[in-house]
């Protein structure tokens, strides 16, 4: 009871505070223990990029352990500047879901008492589309066009950070964009020339739209490569869990299986950091 | 997430469905027989009460049209407030934060509490009448935010004709029969789907609902944050203003630079807004710019109008007549949406019309014109450093040097973002000419930075560290007393505490000012010299908007307790005073012994 409790403060007493303040009252976290036998309550963002890719890790990760994957759905529709999203995470955290997927793993990554963060399973990069077939590289797209890129993204803030270091007239015009499809119509109508977006986004656009065969891959020169390395959250009520999903996640990234999993959701990148 | 809540809301939904709203719970059995008799004397709440209302009742969000928080009462006033007794109590319906602002008519109270739970009460006994819990459509997986906003459902609902009126977080607009709780009819406004949420409650004005959305931070909202007007009859829709795009104003357009409207956010206008029934013209503040860096947003160094600003709306045609910014270019997530209060003062036979406000968690108040949006005065309240000055036009220059040219480029930002000042509202006493405010002392660090809290998706681009005290300074509350003229606002006086002021404050003609603070402690304070007359210890954290009223000659008081995110979140500037670890959600009601009534 004293762990939940100083844990429940130091989580109320750090989140931070938006722009509409919230916060959780105390009684909102149980204070029970799960009896989970041979299964974990394994949680997904419904909204994130990666969440068919997730489950299966997930699943791949339970069958390393032998215990039964209860996938829970949740999470998700978030305003851009966080509000509310870590109250709802050490809630899930605390009260619901042994593992957290698809999270991305970073010196950014936030933090909290109510869970750790795993090793990285997979680095999935950003890439550059476009649907104009002159260009080969970001340095071939006119001064004056306009570039998109995925809010609040690595790859958005790779594009800042080399921008701030350039003169104003070398770089290009950059619009945040926090719906990819509808960056990638603002691209095809010619709106904005090109958008750098994380893979599996444009992977799935190629799926879902068929206007997106326009869209085309090029080389992101003069800007560093940016990616995103994937982990997940382990419950801190469970910190065996935490040792046994790294150790599995080592395993699965050495025997190929992930790898193999990228390739089948069609996703860049490679598995592990 | 709250999975466990959402099954809950899911559950108690079916089941509230089943029973068909509203419910009367086995507990309440007795009461809801007994004070139902209560209801015979209900009236209809006319357009003249709303624009004059009875002393005896608190018929709006802040008592009157002029958002000053003000009550006519004086049977409690300096010379008795300290005979106050406990006359009842009733605890909320659901746990959340507390920020309930209850409505009196004819003895009826209507106390909105988390969840948009509404409950009729007898006011005199404390009694329940009826109860209604608003049914939520089936959640999305994907609807976690709106779960968290329903924890945290703030402010107020509104009374017309014989009609209860709420706004919700599933952004519909229900109408109530104040006589029995149920839904007379209800309207979907905006789509929940891509974001939408009410957060605040209604204005009934110029036979119009007028009510602001929220939710215009969230990646399906771009581009569109409104403050709408619906027929008080039908619920059609008459007219919206869009905070952040303005095609009738290019200055408006302009700075937000080179971004288009579909790639803006921000803008929500979060905090019920006033109104004169002599110009037909409702004034509402409006909040921060989102994404909350320019470096992120791409707005350059523009002032991406109307964030932070007050918006003066012809309330026919929702036209804007004026505005004011008062915090250009925000940085660092320093909302301006907090109450707009009127006041009129005659000075040497002329009737200034003034707007008074603490726009914003900086803490700064301002006086405008406001038939005119002219620039009065302004005055700085806790310690700030992000606006260096305020020129003689009202322009508001802001410390560049705290923008950020890189990202994870961090400052120190005073006040912080949950203020300085926050949703707690001030009052203004016609009594005394001077404005109370609440607020806190307070700074973190903000830096823009990427957080994609799951792996590419758009959440997250400013991180914040944890609310401190500025150097120097020990206590964290204020109750800052502002004398208010036509020409300048000064500091009338100061009542500084450890503990940070946690509810709204409420002025009346006894002389008296009544709020409280995260150490349990409602406080009168008297108006003029701000010594404290009357200290009561409660539950938890004093929250919500207190306010009075007044059945068969005796004054009430009625005062608001719970959970405190504002208590919460700087309780380490007061770490000999301990929260409490449940939240006590609860209203209390004061009266005078009979004797002394």
């Amino acid at each position: 009871m004293v762990r939940l409790l100083a844990a429940a403060t130091f989580l109320i007493g750090t989140t931070a505070a938006f722009a509409q303040t919230s916060g959780i009252p105390p009684e909102d976290f149980s204070n029970t223990r799960r009896l989970a036998g041979d299964a974990i309550n394994v949680c997904f963002d419904i909204t994130s990029l990666g969440r068919p890719f997730d489950e299966a890790v997930a699943k791949a990760i339970g069958d390393a352990l032998f215990l039964k994957v209860n996938v829970i759905e949740g999470f998700g529709g978030f305003p851009l500047n966080g509000d509310g999203f870590m109250d709802e995470l050490s809630l899930a955290m605390n009260n619901t879901c042994d593992m957290f997927m698809g999270v991305s793993v970073s010196a950014n990554t936030p933090f909290s008492e109510a869970f750790s963060i795993t090793r990285p399973y997979a680095t999935i990069p950003f890439v550059l589309s476009v649907s104009d077939p002159d260009w080969q590289k970001l340095s071939d797209i006119p001064k004056d066009k306009r570039l998109g890129t995925a809010m609040a993204s690595m790859g958005e803030m790779n594009y800042i950070t080399w921008a701030q270091q350039q003169p104003k007239a070398d770089r290009w015009v950059r619009l945040p964009y926090a719906d990819y499809d509808k960056m990638a119509t603002r691209v095809l109508d010619g709106t904005i020339a090109g958008m750098i977006l994380w893979q599996p986004a444009l992977a799935r656009l190629k799926a879902e739209r068929t206007d997106a065969e326009a869209l085309r891959v090029i080389a992101n020169d003069p800007l560093p490569e940016a990616y995103v390395r994937v982990g997940a959250l382990v419950s801190s009520r469970n910190s065996f869990l935490r040792s046994q999903v790294d150790q599995a996640i080592d395993a699965l990234v050495a025997d190929g299986t992930i790898d193999g999993l990228l390739e089948q959701f069609g996703y860049e990148g490679h598995a592990g950091e | 997430m709250r999975i466990n809540s959402l099954k809950t809301l899911l559950v108690a939904s079916t089941a509230f469905a089943a029973l068909s709203a509203p419910a009367v719970y086995a507990q309440s059995d007795t009461a809801a027989q007994t004070p139902a008799s209560a209801m015979d004397n209900y009236t209809p709440v006319t357009e003249d009460m709303l624009v004059d209302p009875p002393a005896q009742d608190w018929l709006m969000f802040r008592g009157a049209y002029n958002n000053q928080g003000y009550s006519k009462l004086d049977l409690i006033n300096k010379d008795n407030v300290g005979k106050l007794q406990l006359a009842w109590a009733w605890p909320m319906a659901e746990a959340g934060i507390q920020e309930t602002a209850p409505l009196v008519h004819d003895g009826i109270m209507f106390l909105q509490t988390n969840n948009n739970i509404v409950e009729a009460l007898d006011a005199k006994t404390g009694d329940l009448i009826w109860q209604y819990r608003h049914v939520l459509p089936e959640i999305p997986a994907s609807w976690s935010y709106q779960a968290n906003q329903a924890r945290r459902q703030k402010a107020s609902i509104a009374l017309y004709d014989d009609k209860v009126i709420l706004t919700t977080v599933d952004a519909k607009i229900v109408v109530l029969n104040a006589k029995d709780g149920k839904v007379a009819w209800e309207k979907q406004v905006l789509d929940y789907n891509v974001g939408y949420s009410y957060t605040v409650g209604p204005l009934v004005a110029d036979g119009k609902i007028i009510s602001a959305i929220s939710g215009c931070s969230i990646a399906g909202t771009a581009g569109g944050c409104y403050i709408m007007a619906h027929d008080i009859n039908t619920g059609d829709e008459l007219w919206r203003f869009n905070t952040i795009d303005d095609p009738d104003n290019p200055k408006q357009q302009e700075s937000w630079g080179d971004v288009p409207p579909e790639n803006r956010w921000g803008g929500t206008p979060w905090t019920t807004g006033s109104y004169d029934p002599e110009t037909k013209t409702t004034y509402w503040g409006v909040g921060m710019p989102g994404p909350y860096a320019e470096l992120i947003r791409g707005s350059g160094d523009g002032s991406v109008l109307y964030t932070n600003s007050t918006v003066a709306l012809d309330t026919e045609t929702g036209k804007l007549k004026w505005y004011y910014q008062h915090l250009p270019r925000d940085n660092w997530d320093l909302d301006s949406p907090f109450e707009r209060i009127l006041v009129d003062q005659e000075v040497d036979g002329e009737t200034h019309k003034m707007l008074v406000t603490v726009a914003g968690k900086n803490g700064i108040a301002f006086a405008l014109d406001r038939d005119t949006g002219e620039y009065l005065w302004s005055l700085e309240t806790v310690y700030q450093n992000v606006v260096t000055s305020i020129d003689d036009d009202g322009t508001v220059n802001i410390n560049e040097d705290l923008v950020s040219q890189a990202v994870g480029e961090e400052f120190l930002i005073c006040a912080s973002v949950s203020g300085g000042k926050l949703w707690q509202a001030g009052a203004y006493s016609p009594l005394t000419n001077a404005y109370f405010v609440p607020l806190t002392e307070a700074c973190n660090t903000v830096a823009p930075t990427q957080t994609e809290f799951t792996a590419g998706n758009a959440v997250g681009s400013v991180k914040f560290g944890p609310r401190v005290l500025p150097e120097g300074q020990t206590n964290a509350g204020l109750v800052e007393a502002i004398d208010v003229n036509p020409e300048q606002g000064e500091s009338k006086w100061e009542y500084r505490s450890r503990p940070t002021p946690t509810s709204s404050v409420l002025a009346t003609a006894g002389g008296l000012v009544f709020g409280g603070d995260a150490a349990r402690d409602v406080k009168a304070w008297d108006q003029e010299t701000g010594d404290v007359l009357w200290t009561q210890r409660l539950n938890a954290p004093i929250g919500g908007y207190p306010m009075t009223y007044e059945i068969d000659g005796e004054q009430y008081l009625v005062i608001p307790t719970g959970y405190s995110n504002s208590a919460s979140s700087i309780a380490s500037a007061f770490p000999e005073i301990p929260l409490p670890t449940g939240s006590g959600n609860s209203i209390f009601v004061f009266k005078l012994p009979k004797s002394d009534s």
